[in-house]
Order: structure tokens, then sequence, then C-alpha cells
């Protein structure tokens, strides 16, 4: 990905949505979609308003598509659009939480998370459970930049360099980051005992 | 642990390590049981990090969007549309959870029971309709 790969033909079809043919802007969002609302989802940690952010990040594109550059992949500038969009999303709701002097629901003590069964096998699916549970509130307790970091090399399987150029930032920054998020989950996995599972 | 050694062990676990280093700290691991036993935690709370299986996307969802598309491409909004919304919403927010959320009144206001018809007001009422009829 990244400099490397200058000819996504992504960025065609997006010469053709800056040219108001939406039909290219419906088959772009469908070829996006689905990566792009398990990202929203993953940084936001709700399925609605996933969708909902999901929704205006394609839109955002659809704005900013005559103005956009044609360096790297279409779907990494995607990325960016939505890292953005759901960090704000966050600061937003953090500061409507603060206004309102509630908790946060992600702190210790709050109402638990409930996520959907991980199978049939209820000893695995509480297991499984438990881990989900434990990994959001790990990643709840991260300044914004770490977890963003975290969720893309973690959880979208980027590499270093396919983060940097997603958050416009460089590779030494995603590593200092990422050292400082594995270090603090690895002292809050002491206390919550995270078990190893194959592998990445 | 050493910063330096810390992020190598890091990077390694990343995939992210030159091979030829990989190999060499691979090595040193079988020697070192310590860094061994560093890496391994590592590797524990690493793998161990995991996030339910995420919603699917909802038949429609693209032909939604697009939809919402084709609208703003008929009717676009100008700029400082947007900014004033945009600051209506922030100012709204502030005001209507800081403020209205806030203040809760020093001596809350008794609610009143309701009060029984007053029968006069009722009676005269019923006149009316009577002599409204044919």
């Amino acid at each position: 990905m990244g400099a490397d790969l200058p000819t996504d033909p992504g960025w065609d079809a997006l010469a053709r949505v800056a040219a108001g043919d939406t039909g290219a802007f419906t088959a772009l969002v469908e070829t996006h979609q689905e990566r792009l609302l398990r990202l929203c989802e993953r940084l936001l940690g709700d399925p609605e308003e996933a969708r909902d952010a999901a929704q205006e990040v394609f839109l955002k594109a659809f704005r900013k598509a005559a103005e956009v550059r044609p360096l790297g992949q279409v779907y990494t500038w995607l990325y960016r659009i939505a890292v953005n969009h759901c960090l704000n999303k966050l600061r937003r709701r953090k500061l409507v939480r603060f206004l309102r002097f509630e908790t946060d629901p992600e702190e210790p003590g709050a109402p638990a998370f409930d996520p959907p069964d991980a199978g049939p096998d209820p000893i695995s699916a509480l297991e499984a459970r438990r881990r989900w549970q434990s990994t959001r509130k790990a990643i709840a307790k991260l300044p914004d930049n770490q977890r963003a970091v975290l969720i893309l090399v973690r959880f979208e399987g980027l590499s270093y360099r396919q983060a940097a150029e997603v958050l416009g930032i460089t590779e030494g920054a995603v590593e200092s980051r990422l050292v400082r998020a594995v270090r603090r989950i690895a002292g809050e996995g002491r206390s919550a005992g995270f078990k190893t599972e194959g592998k990445r | 642990m050493n910063r330096t050694m810390e992020v190598e062990l890091i990077r390694l676990l990343h995939g992210e390590l030159p091979e030829e280093r990989a190999r060499e700290l691979r090595a040193r691991m079988e020697r070192d049981p310590a860094l061994a036993e560093q890496y391994l935690r590592l590797q524990e709370s690493w793998e161990g990090l995991a996030l339910p299986p995420t919603a699917p996307v909802l038949p429609g969802f693209a032909q939604r969007i697009a939809a919402r598309a084709r609208t703003e491409q008929a009717v676009p909004t100008p700029g400082w549309v947007r900014v004033a919304a945009a600051l209506a919403l922030i100012l709204g927010t502030a005001v209507g959870a800081g403020v209205g959320g806030s203040w809760a009144p020093a001596d809350p206001v008794q609610e009143e029971e309701p009060s029984a018809v007053d029968g006069s007001l009722a009676e005269s009422y019923l006149t009316t309709l009577e002599d409204l009829e044919p």
C-alpha cells in the first residue's frame, strides 16, 4: 500500500464521483462499506452510531471527491476520514458527558457491556464475552490517538506504515503510540488476566 | 527491560522487525528466559485483545447514502449555512446539557394535586352547549 502503489483504480471511480456520477458513488460505497462500518464500530463501540458515522464518512468523501489528490489507496483516504470523524464523535461524547456530570459507561462500575453470544458452547461464550469486555475497558482507557493506532494495527491488521498513512503521522509516531498503548494494556492485563489465543 | 528492547519485542510481535534482527532476537530469547518471559507477557496481552464480531451491513445501505448524496447534489447547502448550523448545535448542546441540566431549582416546585373541576364553571359550560343545540 501507500506511496509505491499510486494507481489504485478506485481513484478513477472517485474522479467519476467528483463529476457527479452517483452510480460510481454507489459502487464506491458498496466496495468499502463493510470495512468502514467495521472500523467505525470498533472505534465507537456501538453499531447504530457506527452506521450513522459511516454514512457521514461516505457523504464527506462524496463532497471532497473533487479536492482529493490521488495518492496511495482510496481506502486509506476513507479510513482517514473515518478515524477523524469517529475521534471527533468520541470527543463530543466525552464533552456532553462532562457537561451533564455523567459517568463514562466504559469506566469501572458502569453498566456491563452486553455483546451478542459468541457461540453455542456456554463456557467459551462466557470466556469470549469476558475478553470482549476487558478489551473494551482497556481500549476505552487509552487516549484517542493510542486507541486509533491500536485498532488500526491490532483489529484492522494494518502495518505501521499503513497506519501512519491513515493517520497522517510518521511510522515512528505510530510505533511510539503503540508501545505506550501496549505497555498500558499489559499493565491492565496483569490485573484483568488476559489469555493467549492463537496468533494475529 | 530497557525501552529499546521493549520496542524491539513489540516490533517482533507485530512482524515489523527485519528478518535478520528477528532471528537474532529469537536466538537471544532461547538463551535468556527472562527476556522470553517478557516477550510471552507482551504476546499474551496483545493476543488476548478481542472485540465482538461487528454488525452486518444492512441491505440497501449504499443506496440510501447515494440517495442522500443525490439530494445534496440537487440542493447544495452553502458553506456558511453548515457553519451556522454547527455553531447552533454546539451552543444548543452546551446550553441544554450544561446550563439546563445542572441548574436544578433551589426550591423544587411542588407538583399540584389535580384540582376538582369547578362545578359552577362546568355547569355554565353545559348550559351554553344546551343553548347552542337546535
